[in-house]
Formats: structure tokens, sequence, C-alpha cells
């Protein structure tokens, strides 16, 4: 369980928490060190799509990228699967800036089969309940494999998940 | 007993009024429980290797031990990637005999004799993975057949109809018999079969009796047909309920103290107070015979006398001997005859490498996927 | 007289021992000083034959090693795989690199839209043996780190192009994941660079900059020679505990190393076998390579 004990709980902790998060900004390792400084302890990262871990919002859509920028990543509340565990592809619900909102797993962390990729981050795409998605774009790359799960997952009457497909910007 | 008393008191009665003579008294014997017939173990169960004393053997004398039995038996030899000993006085290619009954899917084939040798992939043609693991067939002969009528063991093993059904006793990896005890070799004396290392024997039915002295190689049985494998599994020793029975245990810490890998509570109390049979407590894992089942054969090599079953899960650690038999599973019985009783082989008909065609073959191109 | 030949024989007899340690070790940042010189080594007792194995198979082939644990070793099994991998490896080209080279992998993807797809990465793994043998590639594509799982003889992968040979100086490159992302960021459109041939490896020793913790592992513990700024991060309490756990009697332990290596002797054994056909591979490869720069001006004409 992905649980963030904070001593301090200040506004600097969470703008340090924000940095840990998404580590690629050229910000990272100035704020990080201020982080070392004032004490943040963090469980290790749930490697496992579970209720309650943290997600990273990879769309361009409005809220997700206002809650990235926040520091407060969307977190899992239900995993749409009978496992409970998410898995690439999966539908999941997630919490996001007081709303729930639905979203597809398009990259995981967890250890992956031969030759699919292994992404950094526990990667999400929020659809609405059609399942097109919320952005236009996503920034990141996604896996292939997406392209048959995804469909297999379409059926004639539900919703449509293959749109997520059309707004990848690169598969890998 | 109770008789020989009934009668006892009636003599005494009787021995009132007539004369003891008139009355003539046959005692009866019964069985009692106690007289059963012993189980007793099958009669090639006897002691194998022989206590090696040192004796005063010269060494010419020990060089005549040995060219007598290169005489009888052959030289040493490297036959099918076994060391083992050209037995020369084998037919290696015995005619098959000319009146075998056809094949139903009643019979019951003979079995093999082999070793676990290892495990690694193979790809399928769809480019998918499968694991699969090395069973090298080691030098086989048939030593004996026994037929239905004289088969029959003390103890029976769970065979339905078992006086239909005869037996094959088949040896494996020969051996310089001077390491063997005589009675062990006295097995092996009208088979012409030099001693070997391993016996086993499989019950098959009398269309499938096997002449002594055959020996049954890979071709026994077919790529893409299916086989149960027998072996003793893995000793782990006494263990514990965790690595028995996969049991969770209690946490590291929290509190927790000393019950960190212990079962917990094995039963309820009232009524039923009392632990229930069956229960998974510690106790001693592996050391056991299992049965795996319908396992598919994904390749045969001739050469070596070596076949690749599905799956790694084959009882038994690396180069331990494992039996293999036709499967017993409905579904995956073999519809076509396999070779029956078995494959007499030719010399060069054979390939050496046999491939199911689901299987990728490492000489064949890249696999590649055509785009729709 | 004898005792001079005693004392000849000891000395002879210690050299061979210190050699011997000296070329088993596991570390490849020592072996490429090792195979750098090769012959020097070997140039002593002009009696003794030169082996027709050249010294640098075993790093360049390892995956023809077996494990070396006893109990899972059988000789058959063995030269069957080894087959199998020379099959293969008539297929395709499978060259020499190591743990720090940067690759491309192309394979057939089913998934895939032109049903290929290729990834361009630094190898930070590489294990196992026989046709198990597998690498892992990481790379970081549009700021998102990517790590992929290759299998070397898997007979889906059409095409595996080394675009720079070189080794690093530590065995596995785990610690690149909590490095800062442009340590392990590539071109995907990276060309290859080409050695001269006969040069040996070079070694990159670049030392790369860690993020602050947390971290996926606990990287002060192994002893790592390739990260500059694990100091910044450290606290007493760690520099105790990994201190604790260290095992620097280990180097000293032969049994274990005897454990955990093949012996020269076997070694020798098995390239023996696949050498012909390795060393055929490898000219034919050659000749077609020089054929390949043969034939390009050509066109461009």
């Amino acid at each position: 369980m992905a649980q963030i004990l904070l001593r301090n709980v200040t506004r600097a902790g969470n703008v340090a928490l924000l940095a840990k998060s998404n580590a690629t900004s050229p910000l990272t390792a100035i704020v990080a060190g201020a982080a070392n400084q004032c004490q943040l302890h963090t469980t290790p990262a749930c490697c496992e799509i579970r209720k309650l871990s943290r997600l990273r919002v990879v769309d361009n859509s409005d809220l997700g990228k206002r809650a990235m920028a926040e520091g407060r990543p969307p977190r899992c509340i239900h995993v749409y699967n009978k496992r409970g565990v998410g898995l690439i592809g999966d539908k999941v619900l997630v919490a996001i800036k007081g709303q729930m909102k639905k979203g597809i797993l398009v990259g995981l962390k967890q250890k992956q089969r031969l030759k699919q990729p292994q992404f950094d981050s526990n990667n999400l795409v929020l659809i609405d309940d059609n399942g097109s998605p919320l952005g236009t774009r996503i920034h990141v790359p996604i896996p292939t494999v997406l392209r048959t799960i995804l469909k297999e997952k379409t059926l004639a009457k539900g919703a449509d998940y293959t749109k997520v497909l059309a707004i990848a910007s690169r598969y890998v | 007993m109770l008789r020989t008393v009934i009668c006892d008191l009636a003599r005494l009665r009787l021995s009132g009024s007539t004369s003891p003579a008139a009355v003539l008294v046959t005692q009866v014997r019964e069985k009692g429980h106690l007289s059963r017939p012993r189980l007793r173990n099958p009669y090639w169960f006897i002691r194998k290797e022989r206590t090696q004393t040192d004796d005063l053997v010269t060494g010419e004398n020990r060089s005549f031990i040995k060219e007598v039995v290169h005489d009888t038996y052959g030289k040493p030899a490297l036959i099918k990637g076994i060391q083992t000993y050209e037995q020369k006085q084998l037919i290696k290619t015995p005619v098959a005999p000319t009146d075998i009954e056809p094949w139903t899917p009643a019979v019951r084939r003979c079995g093999l004799i082999a070793r676990k040798i290892g495990q690694y992939p193979l790809w399928l043609k769809n480019g998918e993975r499968v694991r699969t693991t090395l069973l090298q067939v080691v030098d086989n002969h048939v030593v004996k057949y026994i037929p239905p009528g004289e088969y029959t063991p003390a103890q029976r093993p769970r065979v339905k109809h078992l006086d239909r059904y005869g037996c094959v006793l088949v040896g494996a990896e020969s051996t310089n018999p001077a390491l063997l005890t005589k009675e062990y070799c006295g097995i092996f004396r009208d088979s012409g079969v030099m001693p070997t290392k391993n016996l086993a024997r499989f019950i098959v039915s009398p269309q499938a009796a096997l002449a002594p002295g055959t020996p049954l190689n890979v071709g026994h049985f077919r790529v893409g047909e299916f086989v149960d494998v027998r072996g003793k599994t893995v000793d782990h020793g006494f263990q514990g309920v965790v690595k028995r029975h996969g049991f969770k245990g209690m946490p590291a810490s929290h509190g927790v103290t000393k019950t960190h890998r212990r079962p917990g509570n094995i039963g309820g109390g009232g009524e039923k107070g009392r632990v229930w049979p069956g229960t998974k407590m510690p106790g001693h894992m592996g050391n056991r015979w299992r049965i795996i089942k319908g396992l598919r054969i994904w390749r045969i090599n001739t050469k070596y006398n070596v076949m690749w079953v599905q799956g790694s899960a084959v009882p038994g650690s690396t180069n331990g001997l494992v039996y293999i038999y036709d499967t017993v599973l409905p579904l995956r019985k073999p519809k076509e005859a396999p070779p029956f009783p078995t494959l007499y082989e030719t010399e060069d008909d054979a390939p050496e490498d046999i491939w199911y065609d689901q299987v990728h073959n490492f000489k064949d191109e890249t696999i590649t996927y055509k785009p729709e | 007289m004898n005792v001079n030949a005693r004392i000849l024989t000891h000395r002879v007899v210690q050299q061979c021992t210190l050699k011997r340690i000296v070329t088993f070790s596991t570390k490849p940042t020592q072996q490429a000083a090792a195979v750098a010189v090769p012959q020097q080594q070997e140039a002593p007792g002009p009696s003794v034959r030169k082996p027709i194995v050249p010294a640098h198979y075993r790093f360049v082939y390892p995956e023809f090693l077996p494990d070396p644990k006893v109990e899972w070793r059988n000789s058959v099994r063995e030269k069957l795989e080894r087959l199998d991998m020379l099959d293969r490896r008539r297929q395709i080209e499978l060259p020499e690199f190591y743990v720090g080279s940067i690759l491309a992998v192309t394979s057939s993807d089913p998934h895939a839209a032109g049903k290929t797809s290729r990834f361009v990465g630094i190898c930070i793994h590489r294990e196992r043996c026989g046709l198990r043998a597998r690498f892992i590639l990481r790379n970081v594509i549009d700021h998102q780190g990517i790590e992929v799982v290759y299998e070397l003889y898997d007979p889906t992968i059409q095409k595996v192009e080394v675009l720079r040979l070189e080794k690093r100086l530590d065995d596995s490159l785990f610690y690149l994941r909590d490095a800062l992302p442009e340590y392990s960021t590539f071109d995907e459109h990276m060309e290859a660079e080409t050695l001269e041939e006969g040069t040996p490896v070079p070694v990159n020793d670049i030392k790369v900059v860690l993020r602050p913790r947390p971290w996926l592992e606990r990287w002060e513990r192994q002893n790592l020679l390739g990260v500059a700024n694990i100091d910044q991060y450290l606290k007493d309490k760690h520099r105790k505990s990994a201190a604790k756990v260290q095992k620097p009697w280990e180097k000293y332990d032969l049994m274990k190393q005897y454990r955990s290596t093949i012996p020269e002797e076997e070694q020798k054994e098995i390239f023996a076998e696949v050498h012909t056909e390795l060393h055929t591979l490898e000219l034919q490869r050659k000749r077609n390579k020089r054929k390949r720069t043969f034939v390009k001006p050509k066109q461009l004409a």
C-alpha cells in the first residue's frame, strides 16, 4: 500500500512529493535535495496497481494535467477485473481532484512478459464511460500489445476502447 | 479351534456312556487371521550390488575377468550418448514378428525407462515459447515377458482386470556384471541381455508382448503424442508448513513473537474437538512417486534417444530416473496406431531430429508475421 | 640439483595458481585488461602448445558455458543445447556485446502495425545460459524510462545490431533506474559506431549521478564503481549497515569460486566443440560486410 508518511506536513513537503512523482523535470535534483533535508519518508513504491496506488496521467486532458501539476496524482480506487490487481490494458476507477474518473492503464512498473516494455512509472489515460479519452494526445510511448488487448476488450455494444489507440503518439 | 473344543467336549460326554475307542475324532485345523500369505516382493527385487571386498585377485585374473565379460557381451561402447557395451549376442534389429494383432485403443503397450537430463525452451511456429523437459531413454532392453496366467503379484497394482494383463520386465543401463550379485545376474541369464543397473516392470496386454532382448528406443513414442511420466520427487526432508503446503506464515514484526512460519490453528473445539484427518501439517516433503499426466512430445532426437516433453514439472531431479507410459487420459489417448508392439528399428531410415509440425525448427528462418 | 628442480616446480605451480585466479575472476573490467594482452600471458613456456580456441571466446559467447551448478548439469543436454544454438546462429547474426553496450533489437511483433518493432537501448543486464540467455535493454523515450527483456535465441528476433560496443565499470547497470534520466537516454536513430578490428573493447568509465532517495535498491551495499555521488545521500546508519553486510573474505573463498565457475579445462572442451563453427560464421559475416561496404559506393555513383 502506498502510504505517505509526512513528518511536518507542509506545503514544501507536497512540492517535494510532486518532484518525486515525475522525476523528469529539470528541477528534480534541487527540489528533491530539499526534500531529503526536510525528512520526507515514503514507503517503497508498490509495483502492483491495487486500490490506493498512485498513478501518473500521461494524456493532455485538462483535469489530468492540473492534477499532476498540483502534485496530487490520481489514486486507483477500483480495478475492473476479478483479481483486483491491474494489468496492462485494464480499466480502473481513479480519484482525481475530488472526482471519480475512469482510466486505462497504458504502462506498468511491474515485471512484464518477454519483449513487452516495462515502464518506470504507472501510466494512465483518462477515459469517459463510452471509452473515449478525455485528452487528445498521449505524450509517452505506449506498448503495442495494447492494440490487441483493447481490441479484445471492446465489445459490439459496450464502450469502444480503441479510441485510446488513436491518440497515441508513439508505440514501443 | 472352536470346533476342536466342541469335539473334545462331545467326546467327554460320550465317553461316559460308550467306550472311547468307538468314537473317531478328526482334528481340523483352520486358518487363523495370522496365517495369511505374506506380501512378498517380486522375485527381481534382489540385492543388486555385491559387497566390494578387497579380495586378492591378481591383475592377470582381473584382466581375464574383463576379457570374459567383453567376450560374452562385447566391448564397452558409447551407444546413443550412453556408456554401455556393444551387446553382441542381442539381435540388434530383430525382425518384427509376423503374427502381430492390430493395435486397438484398449491395448496397453510397454513403457520406457528414461533419465531426466534437463530442460530448455522451444518455440512454436506462432512465436510462442514453451518450456520443455528432456528425457533420455537409456539403453532399454526387454529382459522378460511374463504371460497373464503366471503374473500374479502378491502386492496387486491398482489395475482393473489384472488377470488379463501380462508383465514386461525392462532393464536400463547395462553395467559390469562383476559389480553385481550372482542372484541379480541370474535374472538376466535366459534373456541374453547384459545385467543392467535398473529394472522396471510394465503391465501390458498379451498382444503387446515383447521378446526378451528387444531393444526399446525413443521411437516407441511418436512426436505429438501424449505421455505420462512417473518419477520420484526431489527429497526435501522434514519441512515446515510454509515450504510444504505454501502457507503464508505470519508477519515478521508488528508485535508477532515466535510465530513467523508456524501453521497457526489446526482445528476447532466444541463437539468435534479434534484435529481432522488430512490437516496440512509439517512433515516429510518429497521423495514420493508421482505421475504427471498428459505431456505432449514436442520433439524427438533419435541419435541420442532424447524426447522433449511439455513442461518443467516432471518429477525428480536432473539425472534422475523416470518411467514413461502412454497416457491414460481418455481425450489425449492416441487416435492412430503408435508403433506396435514397439518400433523395430531399421538402421538408417529414421531422421535424426523429428519436430512436431507446430514447433519452430532452429534451422528454419526467423519467425515473421504477415501484415493483414 | 634435485632441490633446485623442486623449487622450480614449486614456483611454476605458484605462477599457475596465480594466473588461474586472474583468469577466473568474474569481473569483466579486469578481464578486459587480461583479454587485451592474451599473447603476453601465453608466452612463457615455449613447449606449451597454443590453445586453438581464442581466450576471449568465453567473454564473447558466455552463454555457451552451462550453469555451473553441478546438480543441473548433463553432458548430453548441454551438447544438444549447443547444437540448437549453433543452428540459430546460422540463421541470424548474434554479435558480441557486453553490459553497457548499446543495442538495437528488431523483432517480429504480431501487435505492431508493420509487424516488426525496433528498440534501441543500453544493455543493463545479461543473464542465464544456453537457449535461455537473455538481456535487458533500457532507454528513455519521451522522458519515459522503458525496459525490455529479450531472449537472445528467440526465433522472433530478426536482427541484433550493436550500435556502440563498450563495457562499463560494473557487472549490471540496474542503478541506471535510479540515476538521472540523461544517463540512459539514447537516440533511436543512432548510427552504429565501428571499432577497428583487433582493438580491445573499450571500457567506458563514466560515473552516473543518482537521484536522491528513495531508491529501488540499497546501492551503497553493492560496491558500485560507476556511481559518482552516492556518498552525498548516505547517512552514518546507511554506511554502518552497508559495512555490516560486506563479505570481504569472499574473494579468497576458492571453493565458492570453484562452484560458481566452469573450470578452464571444461571451457576449453566446450569451445573446442563449437569453435570451428563459430569461427566460420564469423568469417562469413565479415566477408558479407566487406561486400556490403564495397557495393555501397556503386549505388551512390
